[in-house]
């Protein structure tokens, strides 16, 4: 907390301070310079993020990442830490796609080797990775091995051969979290999700193949395996609508509830209970469970992404995973010795080299942070700084964030002109709709590169690399 | 008054007016923009025979979240997307429909759900007016 008073006047923080509304608990802080400052200020993200300020044991500060945009309950880039032991989780403030998240990997392929098969590249990846449930690719799930997803994440499909021991330690709680209650799914939600295990979903979901175009911190990229020219994969996606329907039940849940808890807020979306309440605790499982999902839905797509890769390229296709992490997510973390249960909607992790929670093959660098832009422009690694937790409780943000409605996006250029204008920049594009590239196209975005900027020099994460995308699969 | 429909800026979302003279009818024409969105074009003729819908809730703005969510569960379950609406019956907590629609290929995923942000079903001097966020 004394780092963080510190830079209250900083360039780069921009605080909302208890006075600016009476029902605030905390000050509102937002990572931003001036630019990014006066977009965020132009939608209601800002009054979100107060509003946000106002729920029952929130400690520091409501936090807004340089990303910030408006959203619905939280602001996109929002991030909140409530004290275990008297606040409140909020399903609203975790949003509808549970842990939805990225994983990046990486390959020995340099650009050039793979760059003659690109169209065709992407069109098996496209063809083995479907968007929807309609098509192949896809993991059909009796209802036990659901109940193992849920419970077990990808713990679970290391014992169906579709993940390894590597795999594990560099995902995100290793890919699976032991609070899921796998009973707290209801039917509606794994009626959604049944079918939809290896699917990429749509809205902003991607899969790029991507070559490392810079590496700016020399000694952290050797730690994650990143070297200038090698040809990686990112891909975008969460618990798709087994996530989306636990959301949804929960938010009806805690909505019935908040008066029994004599709870009052300004926006029903962030609905809420206690986190130690029997409602609390039941979301937080199911919660659990969805994250899991999801983990497994990104491992499984990795496993087409290998097999896809291994069909054009042999061995030297192998691809290595560097990291996989949450955006959206509510987690149980000790910050200045306080247990807190931090919510992230729209913003990831960010740990360094010393927390715990780290994998012990990247505690000289800290834990990646992937900061994707858009179809066209550069995404970055980087990785998280041990000061972050007293900055921002641990946090940075999980992309380049949407500056455009997509209604705007769409009015700007038609989607038949993004994608000649994507492949006239050498990038291969695979995405059914010519609306949904529309609305991803590049201008829809804030700068990618002044965000990453204000994150390094905010010290919520430092610079690692570079990516440039070859290829995309939009879902 | 008649009913009508409109997209509002959102800078990550979908934000629908809707107004109609009565809540079954703003309802009903919210269903009918919600198929649009999944559509992402204009409805077809429905194909669908007519099926009943009821939905319950606490009050009238949870009822129309209410509905709007089974329409987004349907669509991903069964890919049944509804394009037309008649109300049967309707009060603050209890709407009866019967829509029709179309089953299609792929289950339109594009919509996750609606939400309460900003909700508020509101008079106007002809009827009334409401304001949805769906997370896309």
């Amino acid at each position: 907390m004394t780092v963080a008073q510190d830079l209250s006047h900083d360039r780069l923080i921009h605080d909302i301070p208890m006075t600016a509304r009476a029902d605030m608990r905390v000050p509102a802080r937002v990572f931003a310079d001036d630019e990014l400052w006066a977009q965020i200020s132009r939608d209601r993200s800002l009054e979100q993020l107060v509003n946000v300020a106002t729920l029952p044991g929130i400690t520091r500060f409501a936090y807004g990442m340089p990303d910030m945009h408006e959203g619905y309950g939280f602001p996109v880039g929002g991030v909140a830490a409530l004290r275990a032991a008297d606040g409140v989780i909020s399903p609203g403030g975790v949003g509808y796609d549970i842990n939805c998240g990225v994983r990046l990997l990486v390959s020995d392929l340099s650009a050039d080797a793979v760059r003659p098969r690109m169209q065709e590249l992407m069109h098996e990846l496209s063809r083995s990775i479907p968007s929807g449930t309609g098509r192949g690719g896809r993991l059909s799930l009796s209802e036990a091995e659901l109940d193992r997803v849920l419970g077990e994440g990808c713990r679970y499909l290391m014992e169906r051969g579709m993940a390894d021991v590597d795999d594990l330690e560099v995902t995100e709680a290793n890919g699976s979290l032991t609070r899921a209650d796998p009973s707290a799914v209801s039917q509606r939600a794994r009626a959604r999700g049944r079918d939809q295990l290896g699917t990429l979903g749509s809205g902003n979901h991607f899969l790029e193949v991507e070559v490392v175009d810079d590496v700016l911190d020399e000694e952290m990229a050797a730690v994650y395996g990143l070297a200038r020219g090698r040809v990686t994969v990112l891909i975008h996606c969460g618990s798709r609508g087994l996530g989306h329907q636990v959301c949804t039940d929960y938010v009806r849940l805690m909505d019935q509830v908040m008066a029994k808890y004599d709870i009052h807020l300004p926006d029903r979306e962030l609905a809420c209970a206690p986190f130690a309440s029997p409602e609390g605790q039941r979301y937080f499982g199911a919660m659990c469970a969805a994250a899991n999902f999801a983990w497994a839905n990104r491992q499984t797509i990795a496993t087409r992404v290998r097999d896809v890769f291994h069909r054009f390229f042999g061995d030297a296709g192998a691809l290595r995973l560097v990291y996989d992490v949450a955006h959206n997510m509510a987690k149980l973390e000790e910050h200045d010795g306080e247990l807190l249960c931090v919510h992230r909607k729209g913003a990831t992790r960010a740990f360094g080299p010393k927390h715990p929670e780290t994998p012990p093959r990247y505690r000289a660098a800290g834990q990646p942070v992937f900061i994707p832009g858009s179809m066209g422009t550069a995404s970055y690694v980087l990785a998280g700084t041990d000061q972050a937790s007293a900055l921002s409780v641990g946090s940075a943000c999980h992309g380049a964030g949407r500056a455009l409605s997509r209604h705007a996006a769409k009015r700007v250029k038609p989607g038949h002109e993004v994608r000649r204008e994507l492949e006239a920049a050498g990038i291969a594009v695979a995405c059914l709709s010519s609306g949904e590239l529309a609305e991803e196209a590049p201008f829809a975005y804030k700068d990618v590169e002044r965000v990453v900027n204000v994150v390094h020099e905010a010290g919520l994460a430092r610079k690692v690399a570079r990516l440039r995308p070859l290829g995309v699969v939009k879902g | 008054m008649g009913v009508s429909s409109e997209l509002l800026s959102h800078t990550a979302e979908v934000r629908l007016r809707v107004r109609a003279p009565s809540l079954g009818e703003l309802a009903a024409e919210a269903g009918r923009a919600l198929g649009q969105i999944q559509l992402g074009t204009t409805p077809p003729v429905a194909s669908s025979p007519w099926r009943d819908l009821e939905i319950r809730a606490p009050d009238r703005d949870a009822l129309l979240v209410e509905w709007l969510n089974e329409l987004i569960f349907l669509a991903e379950t069964e890919r049944w997307v509804g394009v037309d609406f008649e109300v049967l019956a309707c009060d603050d907590m209890t709407l009866s429909m019967r829509g029709r629609g179309m089953v299609v290929d792929e289950p339109p995923s594009r919509v996750k759900a609606a939400t309460f942000h900003g909700l508020k079903i509101g008079p106007t001097p002809a009827g009334l007016e409401a304001d949805v966020v769906f997370d896309v």
